[in-house]
């Protein structure tokens, strides 16, 4: 059992993310979500129970945590790994050894199990989570979504009473959540506790027992998850949720002024490394599209938009702008990209200035119009490293618009958002588009796709596999592309 | 062909015999001979590839440094020929160290230092560098990418153009994603129990074999040889 006795917690410096008051108990064996918006404590909650806070991440502390009676403030943090295994957002920088086995096993060793115990409980854990193909690889070669099966299954492998898993699906496509919802189902049948923070909610409605609701760092609802999904849609938006029900979304319509297409691509083949990745490419799009290019991974989606950029060299084929030839360096200057891990493409020390970075001779009225636009003005002296994730989003469009970009890719630009950040970017998204851009979205997240999109790509088998326009006649077509149930 | 485990010890004992020789050397022949026994160390983890590319660009060095010493003359010669001294002193333990971070496993490693009783203080942070080590190729991919599309070349030749910019454009991204790497690295280890006491148990078995005792063997027996010379030099 755990038990919040008037927990109180405060970051140093005032950062979001602290708890006020919290008392709360979850008996053994429950499964729990946390939600809320970004900022509102669940990620703060789980650090408690995993014993990050106060050791690891030092703060104001007041109340007691206490798991099975404990005061957890009173356990080092490798007695409370034994009992409580943590699974976290970024499968790049959770796993600790190069390879899958060792990985897997990596908790064990740290308790000393004895050596030959531990290659048959790597095999057990790898046959329970079905990931027997995993074995023996090089972690650096998986995808991010193999990555986070592994990471869950180093835990699963020390066999904890609880798991917590912080926004474990952000960076996950639907075949690798439908994994992680089966895994969740698996140590639920088994008796654990289980406690997810998350944004997306659709897929662990039939998972949790129990819906715990935080806002501005406290718990604002207690829901069973008939209950949430009972409340009208326009309530949990309000409330900052996500979809609880995927097969509720339709298409939000939209109408961008008509235009003749733009950018036309003939016959574009592509390889990575001396593989071939795509065959054969034709399609033409106009100012004003939205395109979502949806796949599964290794699919192509990062070779097709870095090469729509510029950055990656085709085999054979044309890109036409305008009905004019464009080589690599010419489609560079056109197109913009901001990247998943926005993170790499921030190198200013203002906001500002960051608009206007690597810019010859920048329009500043423009400049003060995109930030405007984007709703960044009032942080034009503010450091882009302190912005939250969907301000640094929107700087890099920003930047991109003022570098006079014609044509922007979002990579996965919903991983982490929650629902008024996501709402916000595809508002702003159909703003960009309808100002005269050709917009690509790489993503998985089906809500988004139809509150943004106007058309969709689906690259498969090496190949463009379907075009369709975001209609409600497609509807049941893109849900099957993306696997949504 | 099969490849050959290291004992982590092991490997800390060739990189201290390394830089030992590459100190000792009392000429371009025993250099050479350094970084071709590394070669066939290379070789034997398994590094081929990496074993031959070392080898052959230190070929060419050493052909550009005989080049620098007949056809050179005054200021140029005396700065080309102190730069190439220094780069011939750290080739050698250079090539080592990258076979050396690539072949090391974490865990492996973990639990060689802790049978040297290295304390947990000091194993653990070289861990997270060890594991760090190879991210940051990615970053570098990602903010080449980012580079490229804001007009800034990541290149040397757009170093030279606009060095300021380039190197803020280079260490901004990776000072930032390497500080989130190390904290959520360290996130991960701690909350399986890396801070445990005691020992630790190993999935791999960690002892000093046969090709441990050879290897160290003939590394000892090279530096050995690299001293006499000199001092016979």
């Amino acid at each position: 059992m755990i038990e919040f006795r008037n927990v109180s917690f405060a970051y140093p410096e005032g950062e979001d993310g602290g708890l006020k008051n919290i008392t709360l108990t979850i008996p053994d064996g429950q499964c729990v979500l946390l939600c809320g918006r970004s900022g509102c404590g669940k990620t703060t909650l789980t650090r408690l129970i995993n014993g990050l806070i106060p050791q690891y991440f030092p703060g104001k502390l007041q109340g007691e945590v206490l798991l099975d009676g404990e005061n957890l403030a009173h356990l080092p943090m490798y007695r409370i790994a034994e009992r409580a295994g943590s699974v976290f957002q970024n499968p790049r920088t959770q796993f600790f050894n190069g390879q899958t086995d060792s990985e897997i096993a990596f908790g064990l060793e740290n308790r000393a199990v004895p050596q030959g115990q531990l290659r048959p409980r790597v095999l057990e854990t790898a046959r329970d989570l079905g990931i027997e193909p995993l074995l023996g690889r090089s972690l650096f070669a998986l995808s991010g979504g193999e990555k986070q099966k592994i990471a869950f299954a180093s835990v699963y492998a020390m066999n904890p009473a609880v798991y917590l898993l912080d926004e474990p699906s952000s960076n996950l496509d639907m075949g690798a959540m439908e994994a992680l919802r089966r895994h969740l189902l698996l140590v639920k049948a088994q008796g654990k506790t289980v406690i997810v923070a998350e944004h997306r909610l659709h897929y662990l409605m039939d998972v949790v027992d129990r819906v715990i609701y935080l806002d501005g760092g406290r718990i604002a609802g207690d829901y069973t998850p008939e209950e949430l999904c009972a409340l009208p849609a326009q309530k949990r938006r309000e409330m900052g949720l996500r979809a609880v029900d995927l097969g509720q979304e339709t298409p939000s319509p939209f109408h961008p002024p008509q235009a003749a297409p733009a950018l036309e691509m003939k016959n574009v083949a592509l390889s990575y490394r001396n593989r071939p990745v795509l065959q054969d490419v034709s399609l033409r799009a106009a100012p004003g599209e939205v395109i979502a290019l949806v796949g599964q991974n290794g699919a192509g989606k990062t070779t097709f938009s870095r090469a729509m950029c510029g950055l990656h060299r085709e085999d054979a084929g044309e890109y036409r702008w305008n009905g004019r030839r464009q080589k690599p360096k010419q489609r560079m200057k056109r197109a913009g990209m901001v990247m998943q891990d926005v993170n790499y493409q921030l190198f200013a020390e203002s906001v500002a200035e960051e608009c206007v970075f690597g810019v010859k001779h920048p329009d500043l009225a423009l400049a003060e119009k995109t930030l405007a636009q984007l709703g960044l003005s009032s942080l034009r002296d503010r450091h882009p490293g302190a912005l939250s994730g969907g301000q640094k989003q929107r700087l890099a469009a920003a930047a991109a618009i003022v570098g006079g970009k014609e044509l922007l890719v979002f990579d996965e630009p919903t991983s982490g958002l929650d629902y008024d950040s996501m709402a916000r970017l595809a508002a702003q998204i159909r703003r960009l588009a309808e100002a005269g851009r050709v917009i690509f979205i790489v993503t998985h997240d089906y809500e988004f796709i139809c509150r943004t999109c106007s058309r969709a790509l689906h690259l498969d088998g090496g190949k463009l596999r379907n075009d369709l326009p975001v209609t409600a006649e497609n509807l049941s077509e893109i849900r099957a592309i993306l696997g949504v149930r | 062909m099969k490849v050959l485990f290291f004992d982590p010890r092991t490997k800390l004992a060739l990189m201290l015999l390394c830089v030992f020789c590459a100190m000792a050397a009392p000429n371009l022949w025993f250099q050479m001979a350094l970084v071709g026994l590394i070669a066939v160390f290379a070789l034997l983890c398994g590094r081929g590839r990496y074993a031959l590319r070392g080898a052959a660009a230190y070929g060419l060095i050493c052909l550009f440094t005989v080049w620098c010493m007949g056809a050179l003359q005054g200021v140029w010669r005396a700065v080309f020929i102190a730069f190439l001294g220094l780069v011939h002193k750290v080739y050698a333990c250079g090539l080592l160290a990258g076979v050396i971070i690539g072949t090391t496993k974490v865990n492996e490693f973990l639990s060689a230092m802790e049978k040297l009783r290295c304390p947990k203080k000091l194993t653990i942070p070289v861990a997270v560098m060890l594991r760090y080590l190879p991210t940051v190729r990615e970053d570098w991919r990602f903010i080449r990418d980012a580079m490229r599309l804001r007009d800034v070349s990541p290149t040397l030749l757009g170093f030279l153009k606009a060095p300021v910019m380039t190197v803020n454009c280079i260490y901004v991204p990776l000072l930032t994603a390497a500080a989130r790497a190390a904290d959520e690295l360290s996130i991960a280890a701690v909350t399986r129990g890396i801070e445990r006491p005691g020992r630790r148990s190993c999935l791999v078995e960690i002892r000093m074999r046969g090709a441990d005792w050879g290897a160290v063997g003939v590394f000892a027996g090279f530096l050995v040889f690299t001293m006499l010379a000199k001092g016979a030099g």
